[in-house]
């Protein structure tokens, strides 16, 4: 999808990208958030993203595309972390494939900004479980403006 | 106040210790097994969410191995 040029980078998000870090959560699907080449118009199009996958055989079905039997939605970055996300995404390996993996310090400020007890509690899973660069976190949620919910307790 | 006899603090301290531990080798855990808990997890909830209330359709466990 990259070297065709339809969309510039990607990275997993959500609770797949956690799965990286830490314990196993509940999910069932897979969300990808994807940059998506530059053009004109201010209106986010993902008809090509759309197009391609179906070319290959992938059923779009609903906001989710069915790859190899796992519901995928592909979130175009929504905002700066998010892009940050993609851009400063890792190259992790699964049973020997290569694959782009949002950082978990991205996932916590990702959780945090968006919110809802769900994604806080997974942030506090990440932050106890994972290995955390607390400098990466902590610039990270200075950068973005994001309050941390124990900074009121220091 | 309950005439229980009570754990020690130190035992308590002992005991969350240990379950801190095995959730930090839970986060270790290779990748693969940790699909393999994913898929096992989407399994047995499956039933007990249905129900509950009427799933989505991308609410079903994947059919595919770790």
């Amino acid at each position: 999808m990259k070297s065709d040029g339809v969309i510039e980078d990607y990275a997993i998000g959500g609770a797949m990208a956690v799965l990286f870090y830490a314990e196993p959560t509940r999910t069932y699907d897979l969300d990808v958030f994807v940059l998506l080449p530059r053009s004109e118009g201010t209106i986010v199009v993902l008809t090509p993203v759309y197009a391609w996958l179906e070319a290959r055989g992938f059923e779009p079905r609903a906001e989710h595309v069915i790859i190899h039997g796992v519901p995928v939605q592909l979130i175009p970055a929504y905002n700066d972390l998010v892009e940050a996300a993609v851009t400063e995404s890792r190259v992790l390996d699964y049973e020997d494939v290569s694959v782009q993996v949002t950082p978990p310090e991205h996932l916590i400020a990702i959780a945090l900004q968006t919110g809802g007890g769900k994604r806080r509690e997974r942030a506090f899973q990440l932050l106890e479980t994972a290995d955390i660069d607390r400098g990466v976190l902590v610039d990270l949620l200075s950068r973005f403006r994001i309050q941390a919910p124990w900074s009121g307790d220091e | 106040m309950s005439d229980r006899v009570r754990p020690t603090e130190d035992r308590i301290a002992a005991l969350f210790r240990a379950k801190a531990e095995w959730h930090r080798l839970q986060a270790r855990a290779p990748l693969r097994e940790k699909v393999r808990i994913l898929l096992e997890l989407q399994r047995q909830d499956y039933p007990l969410l249905k129900r509950h209330r009427r799933l989505e359709w991308w609410e079903e466990p994947w059919i595919i191995e770790p």
